[in-house]
């Protein structure tokens, strides 16, 4: 099994949720999350008032998924999620040793 | 075997659901009296009694209560041996029959010494109910016990009142929370036992003795104990539904539950389990502030709040040779909530007489400055509330009373949530003043305002439990109030605003890409350009989200939030809202060319622009290039029917007619004359008889056909009267309200009435017999209510003005409505 764990824009999650739901994905985990990249924060004034914004609101989605299918779910996230510009985010998968289903104890694939 | 027996019995009990709450209590009461007394038999050689406490003392056991049981005996060292061997009788076939229970052998001096230094101990004890044995053990662990509790008064009320306290934080109010502690929260059975307490501690005999004692009415003692069986009855259905012991009624054990209970459903269920837990929540409250400042009050002088309005003995009070206006009650629930200062009882009951509110300046005043408050005009709201006042001045209340709200994301009950609303509003405004000054508090000094911020968060969700769109309910709702409170035109038309849009500053900021220009110059656009709209709605926005509970509000949102905030008033200052109507201008000059474009436009006022985009122009164009036309459009929910035609007097009348025959229902008409002479009418419509479904043919056939004279609109219009009239034949009152001082162009004509089919026809026909173009039209449903606004001139395109004209117009529409 796959973990695959993106940082997106907050505006892209409805279209990332639609292509994975679409892409047969069964369920993902989403946070709010604040953070800086290459895209930094910036500064913005308002009414004479200088107010920074040090980390950038994101993002955050969790998918566990069969280790053949880690590859097209990343490839999805990254066309759901691009809009071109800076701060697009990113997308890593990591290897995940054991799963579980809590409520029946399935492992593995099952679980999932 | 006992323990078998006994379990099965128990069983038993549970599976009869029509044993419910006090019944269900007491039938298992019965069942481990009758047990014990049988285990205990002849006893031991010494004295000794069985003595119940807690929920089983007082028979309001619960299915997963435990069972608190007490040996007493008066044994020195050496009997103690036996006396152990009498306990271990009693509660092994307990523990064999699976009750959890709370088991002591103890001495009537070991019990008061341990009760001495705490306060559980203690309550137990004076509630505590012989079983069988030597009553005369009981009779002193009791009698003994209540004196102690009496001796130790102040600190045990104390105790008692800062852990109500504490409940109304956590786990939070019964009423108000969406899956509310039965026993714990406040307004929940922990309460209504503490009140029991209180009473014992002040020398009487509970909640009766605080009845005779004065503390509480009459009245109260019997809401309480409608209060108590309605709590035990859903605590049992709780338990029996998840076999556990939580007392937590989470929101997917409630369908179950309702059942149990007898409910209709879920938010039948949650509805009256509020109703009860106001009720104690709020007695409780009040018992526990009178009860702090007994005998600490009196002496002081009157303090005049406001005319015939005192604080008096830390109450505030209602002189009593004054009459008891609105604006009294208004003015004394707004210096209650300045001075931070509790409703006198006699008072408090003198509210019900409140007179019905003229909401004049002064009474609106009052109520703003209430609100201004904020949290703690939120314990005002709830007195008024608990006395039937608040529905007197915001009838609309009424709808979300007590409306449980179904999601992840709301921690309270509607009304709760608006009140939470507006004093997190209240706290923004509050940062105006603030040093230093905040990012929010630049926003907030800067509203012009800022009572319309406060009506916003006061009415922002009123929509909900009304059928529709609640935003667009609500705006419409939030109309009529600030109509019938006397607001100004442009607080109305903002208040409405906000209300309808109260969504869309969150949703805008969470989904849409702020790194877009376009996003922040729509959403100028969508302030109609105006800072102040923008600064309202940013607040509101805040106050709502915080409001909500913790899932609708982080670090996230508020950035994502200040961004647009931030872009969209940048885009304000540059003219976004002109510059939308600019990019119309030269989408359209692209599409028909510049020429066209401009001898279109020439012809029509500028709001045209702001109402229609590009595509819609293009297609208007068209249509007045062939002189005479009809267009309809369905989409989602509602139709458009374009119209041009030469203009004529009675046209209105004849479209709307046409439109009647057709079972369209009319929400909104542009009006639109050209320097040819020419008209275009635009109507948005309902379909609420789905006529469309096969097609919009007919309806242009239809209209043609009426402007064409073919059809016998009177007739036709008269026979659907007919047909579809309401069955109920009372009629509301026909309002007609004609205002100057909006327009300098028009004279604007506001028509209050039932909503009836036909009535755009037959207003328009007045107004075609008396001459007068109508040149805007605003149709508003309200249920079974309209509010039709018109903008209209005289035959020589002038306001009309004189009063002998006016008088006319109004005396032949009120006519015209009454037939």
């Amino acid at each position: 099994m796959k973990l695959v764990t993106a940082i997106i824009k907050p505006f892209k999650l409805d279209d990332v949720k639609s292509a994975l739901q679409e892409a047969g994905v069964q369920g993902m985990t989403v946070m709010e999350v604040q953070g800086f990249g290459r895209q930094r924060g910036h500064t913005e004034v308002y009414r004479g008032a200088e107010y920074t914004i040090d980390f950038v609101p994101k993002v955050k989605i969790e998918v566990l998924v069969d280790d053949g299918d880690a590859v097209p779910v990343a490839e999805k996230i990254m066309e759901a999620a691009r809009t071109g510009k800076i701060g697009d985010g990113k997308v890593w998968i990591l290897a995940a040793e054991s799963v579980y289903r809590i409520r029946t104890g399935e492992a593995g694939s099952d679980a999932l | 075997m006992v323990a078998v027996s006994l379990r099965d019995a128990r069983l038993s009990l549970l599976t009869q659901t029509s044993l419910r709450g006090t019944a269900y209590g007491a039938a298992l009461a019965q069942l481990l009296d009758d047990t014990l007394t049988d285990l205990y038999g002849e006893g031991g050689q010494s004295p000794t009694a069985v003595v119940a406490l807690g929920s089983y003392g007082r028979r309001e056991l619960c299915p997963g209560s435990d069972v608190d049981v007490m040996l007493l005996h008066g044994a020195k060292a050496r009997g103690r041996t036996a006396v152990g061997a009498l306990a271990e009788r009693l509660w092994y076939p307990l523990w064999d029959a699976s009750f959890v229970t709370g088991h002591a052998t103890r001495t009537v001096k070991e019990s008061l010494a341990l009760a001495d230094e705490d306060l559980d101990a203690l309550t137990a004890i004076v509630e505590a109910r012989h079983v069988c044995g030597d009553d005369a053990l009981t009779t002193e662990l009791v009698g003994r016990g209540r004196q102690l509790m009496e001796r130790r008064s102040a600190r045990v009320l104390d105790a008692l009142a800062g852990a109500a306290e504490r409940r109304r934080v956590r786990p939070g109010p019964v009423a108000e929370v969406l899956e509310p502690d039965l026993k714990d929260g406040a307004g929940g059975l922990r309460d209504l036992q503490a009140l029991e307490w209180a009473g014992y501690a002040l020398g009487v005999r509970g909640i009766a003795g605080l009845v005779e004692r004065g503390i509480l009415s009459g009245d109260d003692a019997e809401r309480l104990a409608v209060a108590r069986e309605c709590l035990l009855d859903q605590r049992v259905a709780l338990h029996r539904t998840t076999g556990g012991r939580s007392d937590q009624l989470a929101l997917q054990e409630q369908d179950a539950v309702a059942v149990l209970v007898g409910a209709s459903d879920a938010d039948a269920l949650v509805h009256e389990l509020a109703t009860a837990a106001r009720d104690v929540a709020w007695i409780a409250r009040d018992v526990w502030m009178r009860v702090a400042e007994d005998g600490s009050a009196g002496g002081a002088a009157d303090r005049i709040l406001a005319e015939g309005v005192a604080l008096r003995d830390n109450r505030v009070t209602l002189l009593y040779d004054y009459e008891v206006t609105a604006l009294r009650v208004l003015e004394a629930a707004a210096a209650a909530a300045e001075v931070d200062a509790p409703f006198d009882r006699t008072t408090l009951v003198q509210l019900r007489d409140m007179a019905a509110p003229t909401w004049d300046v002064w009474e609106r005043a009052a109520f703003l400055r209430l609100l201004r408050e904020g949290e703690r005009a939120v314990s005002v709201f709830e007195a008024l509330d608990h006395e039937g006042v608040l529905v007197r001045l915001v009838p609309e209340w009424g709808h979300v009373r007590s409306r449980p709200q179904r999601n992840a994301y709301h921690r309270f009950t509607v009304d709760r949530h608006l009140l939470e609303a507006v004093a997190e509003c209240a706290r923004l405004l509050d940062l105006a003043d603030a040093q230093p000054i905040e990012f929010d508090g630049i926003a907030a000094r800067a509203c012009r305002r800022p009572e319309l911020l406060l009506l916003g968060a006061l009415l922002h969700d009123i929509g909900k439990g009304m059928p529709g769109d609640h935003s667009d309910v609500g705006a419409r709702t939030a109309e009529v109030f600030a109509r019938r409170i006397g607001l100004d035109s442009e607080g109305r038309e903002i208040l409405s605003w906000l209300v309808r849009n109260h969504l869309l500053m969150a949703d805008t900021a969470t989904r849409r890409d702020l790194s877009d220009a376009a996003v922040a110059d729509n959403f100028a656009a969508a302030c109609a350009g105006d800072a102040e709209r923008l600064r309202l709605l940013y607040l509101l926005t805040i106050g709502d989200s915080r409001a909500t509970g913790p899932a609708a509000w982080g670090v996230s949102k508020a950035a994502l939030l200040r961004d647009l905030f931030v872009k969209a008033g940048v885009a304000i200052e540059r003219g976004a809202a002109t510059a939308v109507a600019t990019d119309r201008r030269e989408a359209l000059c692209e599409m028909v060319g510049k020429d066209a474009a401009t001898a279109f436009l020439d012809q029509l006022p500028d709001a045209y622009l702001l109402a229609f985009d590009a595509e819609e122009a293009v297609g208007h164009v068209a249509m007045l290039r062939e002189g005479s036309a009809i267009r309809c459009h369905p989409a989602e929910g509602h139709v458009t029917i374009t119209v041009v035609e030469p203009d004529r007097p009675g046209l209105l009348a004849t479209l709307a007619g046409g439109l009647t025959v057709c079972g369209l229902n009319v929400t909104e008409a542009f009006l639109f004359g050209t320097a040819g002479g020419v008209a275009l009418d635009v109507f948005r419509a309902t379909d609420p008889y789905g006529r469309l479904s096969d097609g919009v043919d007919r309806v242009e056939a239809t209209l043609r056909d009426a402007l064409r004279g073919e059809i016998d609109l009177d007739r036709r219009v008269a026979d659907r009267e007919r047909d579809y009239r309401r069955t109920n034949g009372e009629k509301g009152p026909v309002e007609v309200h004609i205002n100057l001082g909006e327009s300098a162009t028009d004279t604007l004509v506001e028509v209050h009435t039932d909503d009836e089919l036909g009535l755009l026809y037959s207003l328009a026909r007045a107004f075609a017999a008396l001459e007068l173009d109508v040149r805007v039209a605003k149709v508003h449903t309200l249920g079974e209510r309209v509010v039709d606004v018109f903008y209209v001139r005289d035959a020589g395109g002038a306001k009309v003005e004189d009063p002998a004209r006016l008088e006319e117009l109004r005396a032949t529409l009120v006519e015209r409505l009454r037939a």
